[in-house]
């Protein structure tokens, strides 16, 4: 691949991210110009992350399929509004995953909460625990997670794991929204500095 | 009094920033949040160093992909046009000059409308080209492929295949499908006409279904003068049958409704 070329307008040539994260976010440039082996090699490096966190919300396997599908899609066909200099490509493909999740699940949800399906019991867990194998980004995860208040704790992981807006976060807490709101802020920059993360 | 509100406002509409990096929002909250991180890049950059952090809790879901999905998704993406950047040399209209300085990627995806299933993104010139191919059924088809394969590379990888063959089936309710299936390819493709309207809230979902199981192929969208698609399904297996049915418009994960089409593959 030609990394020297003179595209200094090219977020994807100049990204200053490193490691893994650079190479996705020079693909992403690839995938803008069509380039469908890109879209192969973005597949293979991004594609579980998000039919893993659209089916951890989603739970149903064939409408987190359809739900994959359509992230896919619309970073193949949005490449090239990606902006390297606004954030990290995993961090713009994520979104997008965890966006359309939230609104497949509320839209179901208004559409037909009667309809509820009976074979699929909501049965509460430990969201990130209940993989059984282990990688090292779960673990440190899972390690952060716990560095949290518990009200914290389950604030992060009924709205991110679960879909939950903050309102309904609240209720099940039994905590005012403000403070939900609050703590779901706190949380995140704690977790931030925990693991790591460049800001 | 405006005035004076603005500072407690912009405080409290700041405290929203987790609850909008995880999207625990309602579509209202979302937008006014959005517009206020229009008018606050320091409110924009943490927004950013969230997003990083939820990324990695997404990351840490991450499981294997089921068979066949990255290649039915790689064959929507080969008819599906992409969106072509800025142009630097357009002058940036001032409605877009505000997002242009502090925009951020993900404002983009405040952009409504979903994303319609399977090759639901697909230029309108591949259901013209497929019209085309489709509607001299018995003319050369080679001559037709010419003009199919400018715009669309997908469909002609299923017409072009050596087993390439065309059936067509009557729908129940009305209307007529025309399906070029190639088994080599494990890939068909899928057009309708004269199918009755249904309510905004329904639509027509494709399944194949034999000793595989039954899978979702996508939803149909409609298209112009009264013929649907083309939906390229692929994952074909040996013995499997395409049926139609009425569904939710988001699509089932399950037929919920009889079959309106059965056609042997």
């Amino acid at each position: 691949m030609a990394t020297g070329s003179q595209e200094p307008r090219n977020p994807a040539r100049s990204a200053s991210a490193a490691g893994p994260g650079r190479d996705l976010a020079a693909q992403i440039g690839l995938v803008a110009r069509g380039d469908s082996a890109a879209f192969d090699a973005v597949f293979e490096q991004i594609g579980p992350s998000v039919f893993g966190v659209v089916k951890r919300v989603i739970r149903d396997p064939a409408q987190s399929e359809e739900v994959t599908q359509e992230v896919m899609l619309e970073v193949w066909r949005t490449a090239a509004k990606f902006d390297a200099g606004r954030g990290s490509a995993t961090a713009w493909v994520m979104t997008l995953a965890h966006r359309r999740a939230v609104d497949r699940v509320r839209s179901v949800q208004k559409e037909s909460e009667r309809e509820r399906r009976i074979a699929a019991p909501d049965i509460p867990y430990d969201e990130v625990s209940e993989a059984v194998e282990s990688s090292l980004e779960r673990e440190r995860v899972r390690r952060c997670l716990n560095s949290l208040t518990e009200v914290q704790r389950e604030s992060v992981t009924l709205a991110y794991y679960r879909g939950y807006t903050y309102g309904q976060v609240a209720s099940l807490l039994g905590v005012p929204t403000g403070t939900v709101k609050t703590r779901m802020r706190d949380a995140l920059i704690r977790l931030r500095d925990c693991l790591g993360v460049a800001q | 009094m405006k005035v004076k509100l603005t500072r407690a406002s912009q405080r409290d509409e700041h405290t929203l920033a987790g609850a909008y990096a995880m999207d625990a929002i309602s579509a209202a909250d979302r937008e006014r949040f959005e517009r206020h991180l229009a008018g606050c890049e320091e409110c924009a950059q943490e927004i950013a160093s969230l997003r990083e952090t939820t990324a990695v809790l997404a990351s840490a879901t991450a499981e294997p992909l089921p068979a066949g999905l990255k290649e039915r998704i790689m064959a929507a993406a080969a008819v599906t046009r992409q969106q072509p950047p800025a142009d630097e040399t357009e002058p940036v209209p001032l409605a877009h000059g505000k997002w242009a300085r502090t925009g951020t990627w993900f404002r983009s995806l405040a952009w409504p409308g979903r994303l319609t299933l399977a090759a639901g993104a697909a230029a309108a010139a591949a259901v013209v080209a497929a019209a085309v191919v489709f509607g001299v059924s018995n003319g050369s088809m080679q001559q037709q492929l010419d003009q199919a394969q400018a715009s669309s590379q997908q469909i002609a990888v299923v017409l072009t295949a050596q087993d390439a063959h065309m059936t067509t089936g009557t729908v129940a309710g009305g209307g007529t499908a025309t399906i070029v299936m190639s088994h080599s390819r494990h890939a068909l493709v899928f057009t309708a006409q004269g199918l009755h309207a249904l309510p905004a809230s329904r639509g027509y979902e494709l399944w194949l279904t034999g000793p595989a199981g039954t899978r979702s192929a996508g939803m149909l969208r409609a298209g112009s003068h009264g013929m649907t698609g083309p939906v390229i399904a692929s994952g074909l297996r040996p013995g499997d049958h395409l049926a139609l049915t009425d569904e939710p418009a988001d699509g089932s994960a399950h037929p919920t409704t009889s079959m309106m089409l059965d056609v042997a593959l």
